[in-house]
C-alpha cells in the first residue's frame, strides 16, 4: 500500500528545517530582500546544523540525504525564504556532478573540504547566448599538454560571488556540438577566473548571482569530471536529480502564500465581517490549497521514484513545472486576497510572487520542462 | 558527574486549544509534542555541565505515553544526552504531577544520579511540582528557579543563582540534589541533522510504570474553559488622570487579575 | 470531622507577605475563621507572626532557629508536614511564590496530599476540594478535583484580596526542629541581590508589555512608555509607526511584520490599532488601550479603554502602579 505519512525520523528532519526557517531565516527575509544582502551568517549556521550539504554523503561530512528527505527540508527552508534556499540548492546542484562522475580521488579532494568547513560551490552551465541549449556552448576547453585551457563566459551563476569552486561545462570539440561538452572542476583561485558584479534580481535577492569569465584558465586533466564529451550527459543526469527540489522550493513558497492569505482573511474585515466569510475569498483559498497539495504530492512522488532508483525524468519535470506554476499562481492570489496591502512592500506576499517567478525559469525553464514531459509522454504511445 | 535530566513532552506553544463539547477535556488540534521551554534549559544546562566536567554522563528520563515521550527522549539524545530511560505509560494516560514524580523517581533511583535537573514547570499544566516531589522521593534537597549552575570541583559544591521574589539569590550546595531550572541564561542549542539521524538508532531503556497508583493524594482535571471572544473595551470613566489610573489599576487587580 | 487549615507564612521585608495574607483570606472562607492556623519559620518568627493575629488568625505555630533564614525549602516542608500531621489538618495553604510552590510539591509526597499550584479559586466539594487554575500560559483555565484526605494548595498571586487589617492577637506555639534530614541543612544562601528591572524582560517572554505608538509623538516622549513598563515589571514594545520613525529600533516592533506576542497584559498607548499591529498582539490575555481618539480600532479589541491624553494619563498611571506595588 502506498503510504503518505512521514517516518518519525523524517518528521524530526522536517522539524529541524522548519525551526531553522522560521527562527533564523524568516526574520531576516524581508531585510535581505530589500537590501539584496547575502546573509552569510545564516548559511554558516545552516552548514553547522547540516542543512547545507544535503546531498553530500556522510563519508565526506555531509548529511547524505536521499532526494525525498532533501525535498522535505527544501520545502521548509523555502517557506522561510525562497532566496536563501536558492543558495542551498545551487550549492547542492554543484556537488551533484562531482558525486555522479567524480573519481574516488576527485571526490576526496573536492568534497572533503566542502564537508569540513563552510564553503560554497557553484554550477556553471548557462551562457549569455542561452541557458537551455548546451549544443551551442561557446566556452571552450582547448587541450594543452597535460591539461586544458578554458576560455569563455558563464552567466546567471548562483553562488558565483562566494563560491570557492565551480563546476564548469565547456566544449572540448565544438564540431561535435553537445557531444563535445566536458565538465571541469575549477577553483575560484585559478588564474584567469573573474567573477562579475552581483546581478540585480527581481527576487531571490538573498542569494547572489553573477557572471564568470574564464580567460585562458589552465585546468589540469586530473580536474576533468568524466570523459571528454561526457559533460552533456552529466549535466542532464545532474538536472534529473536536482529538478525535483525546485518543486519542493516552489511548494514552500506556495504554502507560505496560502498561510499568509488564510490568516489575513480571518482577521481582515470588510462589510462588517471577516473577508474569510465572503465566498469570493473562500474560492480563492480553496483553489490555492488544491494547488499547494498537488504540488507537494507530485514533488514527493518524483523524489520517491528517484530514491527507488528510477530515472524519474517525466515525474520530476512534471513536479518542477507544476509546482512552480502553482507557486506563482498562489502568490498572485495571495496578493489579491490582501488587496492593496498585498501590493505593499511592508507585507510579505509581494516578495513571494517575485520569488515564485524564478522557479518557473531556472533549472530548465517551464517551456523546456513541457517539451521534456511531452517527449517522455509520447514515448509511451509510440 | 552523573547527571539525570527529567523531561516532559508538552504540546507545541503554537498548538490551537479547543475544548471538547462538554468541556471535560481539551482537544488539542494537530498536536505536536516538544520539550517544554524550561526542560530545554535543563537539558542545555546538563550538557554544559558535562562539557565543563570531563567524564560526566547525562541520562535523560521521561514518563508518559507513546509516541510523544519517545520523541522528546530522542530529541534529547540528538542534543547530546548519553542515555535515555522511558517510563512507558499506556496510550492516553496523562499522570498528574505527583504521580509523574513517583514514576520518574523509580527510574531515577535505578540509575546513577548525583545531580537531577528538571525544568521549572511544564508549559501545559504549569504545576511546577515534579522537581520537589521527586526530590522528596529521592530523599535529597531541591533548589528551584535556578538560572545557572556551576560545579566547583575544588570545594565539591554546586554554585548557582536563583531568581525568586526576593531578587537574585546566590547559593552553594553539595550533591546529591534536584535542581529545577528557570528559563535559563543559557541559549539552548539546536540538534544538528546528523545527530538527529543518529539519535533514531540509539537505544532507549524502557521501564514499566508502577502498577498501583496511590488511592489518595491524586488530582484530576474535570473541566477546561477557554477565554471568551473579545467584545470591545470597557471604557473607564474619569474626571482626572489620577482617577483614571486608580480605576484602571483596580480593575486590572480585581477583575482581570493581571496586575503584577 | 474536618481538620484545621494550616496557612504557611512567608516574609517580605520582615513582615508577612501579601501572598500570605491572601492565603489566610482563602483559608478563612473555605474552613471558617476559627479553623485557620498560621505557620511561620525563621530566625525570629515571633514578631512577624503577630501579623496573623491582625488577619484574624488566633493561633500560629512557629519554628525558630537562626539557620532557618535562607534554608532549602525542603527543611520547611518537613516542618510543615509534621505540624500538619500533629494538628490533624486537612488543608495546607500557601501564597503563590517560589517558596510556596516548592513547599506544596514536597507535601504531595511527605504528607500524601493532593496538590495544586497557581490556584485562582478553591472550593469545597463534599469531603474534598476543587480548584480552578490557568494552564497553557493562561490560554485556558482548568478545574481540577483534589482527591484524598489531605490537600496542599499554592495560590496564584493577587487572585484574592487580603483580609482587612484589624487588631487581633495570635497565640504562638513553638514547633520542634527534629526529623529534618541533616543533608537538607547543607546548602547555603550566600547573598540576595535585589535586581532592578531596568532592562526588563524580553518582548516575547514578557508577561506584561507596554507598547507605544504614533501618539507618543517623539522619541524623547517614549520614556513615558519605558517608565510605565518598568513600574509594571514588563517589556517595552512599539508599533510600526514608531520603528519607522526611528524612535525605537525594529526589534521593538509588535505586529504582523514584527514580533507576535501574547502576554497576560498588553497596554497599547497611543496606538490606533491598524490590522498589522493587531495581528501581533490580539492573543494577549488582557488588552488595555489608552488613546485620545475614541474611534480608534484598538478599542474594539481592548478589554479596558481609557479615552484620554496619554501625556496626562500615563504618568498618573505609572505613579499609581508604583504606589499599588509598594515601589
Amino acid at each position: 500500500m502506498p503510504d503518505f505519512s512521514l517516518t518519525p525520523e523524517q518528521e524530526s528532519l522536517r522539524d529541524l528545517a522548519r525551526k531553522f526557517a522560521r527562527t533564523e531565516m524568516a526574520p531576516h527575509a524581508a531585510e535581505c530582500d530589500r537590501a539584496s544582502r547575502f546573509p552569510e551568517e545564516i548559511y554558516r549556521k545552516a552548514f553547522d546544523l547540516g542543512l547545507l550539504n544535503l546531498n553530500l554523503p556522510t563519508e565526506y561530512g555531509g548529511s547524505g540525504l536521499g532526494l525525498f528527505d532533501q525535498c522535505l527540508i527544501v520545502e521548509e527552508l523555502a517557506y522561510g525564504c525562497g532566496g536563501m534556499t536558492t543558495t542551498v540548492i545551487a550549492h547542492c546542484l554543484a556537488l551533484a556532478p562531482i558525486l555522479l562522475d567524480g573519481s574516488p580521488e576527485q571526490k576526496e579532494r573536492f568534497l572533503k573540504p566542502i564537508g569540513a568547513e563552510y564553503r560554497l560551490a557553484a554550477f556553471a552551465l548557462t551562457e549569455p547566448s542561452g541557458g537551455s541549449d548546451p549544443g551551442s556552448m561557446r566556452t571552450l576547453a582547448r587541450r594543452d599538454g597535460d591539461g586544458y585551457v578554458l576560455s569563455g563566459e558563464k552567466c546567471f551563476i548562483s553562488n558565483a560571488p562566494q563560491a570557492s569552486l565551480f563546476v564548469v561545462f565547456a566544449n572540448t570539440d565544438p564540431s561535435q556540438r553537445h557531444k563535445g561538452v566536458t565538465a571541469f572542476v575549477v577553483p575560484r583561485s585559478a588564474n584567469g577566473v573573474t567573477v562579475g558584479p552581483d546581478d540585480e534580481k527581481m527576487g531571490h535577492r538573498a542569494s547572489s548571482t553573477a557572471a564568470i569569465r574564464f580567460d585562458d584558465v589552465r585546468v589540469p586533466a586530473s580536474d576533468r569530471l568524466g570523459p571528454e564529451g561526457g559533460g552533456f550527459s552529466l549535466a542532464m543526469r545532474t538536472l534529473d536529480h536536482t529538478r525535483t527540489p525546485i518543486g519542493a522550493l516552489a511548494t514552500g513558497i506556495a504554502q507560505a502564500a496560502l498561510d499568509h492569505a488564510a490568516s489575513y482573511s480571518l482577521k481582515r474585515e470588510t462589510f462588517g465581517k471577516p473577508i474569510s466569510e465572503h465566498q469570493a475569498i473562500q474560492i480563492k483559498l480553496a483553489n490555492m490549497a488544491q494547488a499547494v497539495q498537488a504540488a507537494r504530492l507530485l514533488t514527493w512522488r518524483a523524489a520517491w521514484l528517484i530514491d527507488r532508483g528510477q530515472k524519474g525524468t517525466l515525474e520530476s519535470s512534471i513536479a518542477k513545472c507544476f509546482a512552480s506554476d502553482a507557486a506563482f499562481a498562489v502568490a498572485d492570489e495571495a496578493i489579491q486576497t490582501f488587496g492593496g496591502y498585498g501590493y505593499m512592500r511592508e507585507y510579505p506576499v509581494e516578495k513571494l510572487l517575485r520569488d515564485a517567478k524564478l522557479t518557473q525559469i531556472y533549472e530548465g525553464a517551464n517551456e523546456i520542462q513541457r517539451i521534456v514531459i511531452a517527449r517522455e509522454l509520447l514515448r509511451g504511445y509510440g | 558527574m552523573e547527571i539525570v535530566v527529567c523531561v516532559k513532552p508538552v504540546p507545541d506553544a503554537e498548538t490551537r486549544l479547543r475544548t471538547a463539547a462538554d468541556g471535560s477535556t481539551l482537544d488539542i488540534e494537530a498536536v505536536k509534542f516538544v520539550l517544554t521551554g524550561y526542560d530545554e534549559s535543563a537539558v542545555e544546562q546538563a550538557l554544559l555541565l558535562k562539557e565543563a566536567n570531563p567524564g560526566s554522563k547525562v541520562h535523560v528520563v521521561s514518563a508518559g505515553p507513546p509516541p510523544r515521550t519517545e520523541e522528546v527522549l530522542r530529541a534529547s539524545l540528538a542534543l547530546g544526552c548519553d542515555l535515555a530511560t522511558w517510563v512507558e505509560m499506556p496510550p492516553g494516560v496523562a499522570p498528574d504531577p505527583v504521580s509523574a514524580a513517583r514514576a520518574l523517581a523509580r527510574a531515577v533511583a535505578a540509575v546513577p544520579h548525583e545531580l537531577v535537573l528538571c525544568g521549572k514547570n511544564a508549559g501545559d499544566d504549569e504545576a511546577g511540582v515534579v522537581a520537589g516531589a521527586l526530590a522528596e522521593l529521592l530523599g535529597v534537597p531541591d533548589y528551584s528557579a535556578v538560572l545557572d549552575l556551576r560545579w566547583d570541583a575544588a570545594a565539591s559544591r554546586l554554585r548557582f543563582q536563583r531568581s525568586t521574589e526576593a531578587g537574585v539569590e546566590k547559593w552553594e550546595a553539595p550533591l546529591p540534589c534536584v535542581v529545577a531550572l528557570q528559563q535559563a541564561w543559557n541559549d539552548p542549542r539546536t540538534a544538528k541533522l546528523p545527530a538527529i539521524l543518529k539519535s533514531r538508532r540509539l537505544p532507549i531503556a524502557k521501564v514499566p510504570p508502577e502498577a498501583a497508583i496511590p488511592a489518595t493524594g491524586t488530582t484530576r482535571p474535570t473541566k477546561f474553559e477557554l477565554p471568551p471572544p473579545r467584545t470591545g473595551a470597557k471604557l473607564i470613566e474619569f474626571k482626572t488622570p489620577e482617577e483614571a489610573a486608580q480605576k484602571l489599576v483596580k480593575v486590572l487587580k480585581e477583575d482581570a487579575k493581571v496586575f503584577p | 470531622m474536618t481538620g484545621p487549615t494550616l496557612v504557611v507564612g512567608e516574609l517580605h521585608d520582615g513582615a508577612l507577605s501579601d501572598a500570605t495574607k491572601e492565603a489566610v483570606s482563602v483559608a478563612q472562607s473555605v474552613s471558617g475563621k476559627e479553623n485557620v492556623v498560621g505557620f511561620l519559620a525563621g530566625s525570629s518568627p515571633r514578631g512577624p507572626a503577630a501579623g496573623f493575629g491582625r488577619c484574624g488568625v488566633a493561633r500560629a505555630l512557629v519554628a525558630e532557629d537562626p539557620r532557618l533564614d535562607g534554608v532549602a525549602g525542603a527543611v520547611v516542608a518537613h516542618l510543615v508536614a509534621s505540624a500538619a500531621d500533629s494538628l490533624g489538618a486537612e488543608l495546607v495553604l500557601v501564597g503563590g511564590s517560589t517558596f510556596g510552590r516548592d513547599l506544596i510539591a514536597r507535601l504531595g509526597i511527605r504528607w500524601n496530599a493532593a496538590v495544586a499550584t497557581g490556584v485562582t479559586s478553591l472550593t469545597r466539594t463534599g469531603a474534598s476540594f476543587e480548584v480552578r487554575r490557568p494552564v497553557f500560559g493562561g490560554r485556558a483555565t482548568e478545574t481540577r478535583q483534589l482527591e484524598g484526605a489531605h490537600a496542599a494548595v499554592a495560590l496564584r498571586p493577587h487572585a484574592s484580596a487580603a483580609p482587612p487589617d484589624s487588631p487581633g492577637e495570635v497565640a504562638l506555639t513553638p514547633v520542634p526542629l527534629d526529623g529534618v534530614p541533616a543533608s537538607f541543612w547543607a546548602a547555603k544562601r550566600l547573598s540576595v541581590e535585589v535586581v532592578s528591572r531596568g532592562a526588563g524582560p524580553s518582548l516575547t517572554d514578557a508577561s506584561i508589555i507596554v507598547s507605544g505608538g504614533r501618539g507618543v509623538r517623539a522619541a524623547e516622549n517614549f520614556r513615558l512608555i519605558d517608565e510605565l513598563a518598568a513600574s509594571l515589571g514588563g517589556a517595552v514594545g512599539a508599533s510600526r509607526a514608531v520603528t519607522d520613525a526611528g524612535w525605537r529600533p525594529e526589534s521593538y516592533q509588535v505586529g504582523q511584520t514584527g514580533k507576535q506576542v501574547s502576554p497576560q497584559l498588553y497596554v497599547a498607548v497611543g496606538i490606533s490599532g491598524a490590522v498589522q499591529h493587531l495581528m501581533g498582539m490580539i492573543s494577549s490575555r488582557v488588552i488595555v488601550a489608552i488613546n485620545s481618539d475614541s474611534t480608534a480600532p484598538i478599542f474594539k479589541v481592548a478589554d479596558y479603554g481609557i479615552v484620554g491624553d496619554l501625556f496626562q494619563v500615563v504618568p498618573a498611571l505609572t505613579q499609581e502602579v508604583k504606589r499599588a506595588r509598594g515601589q
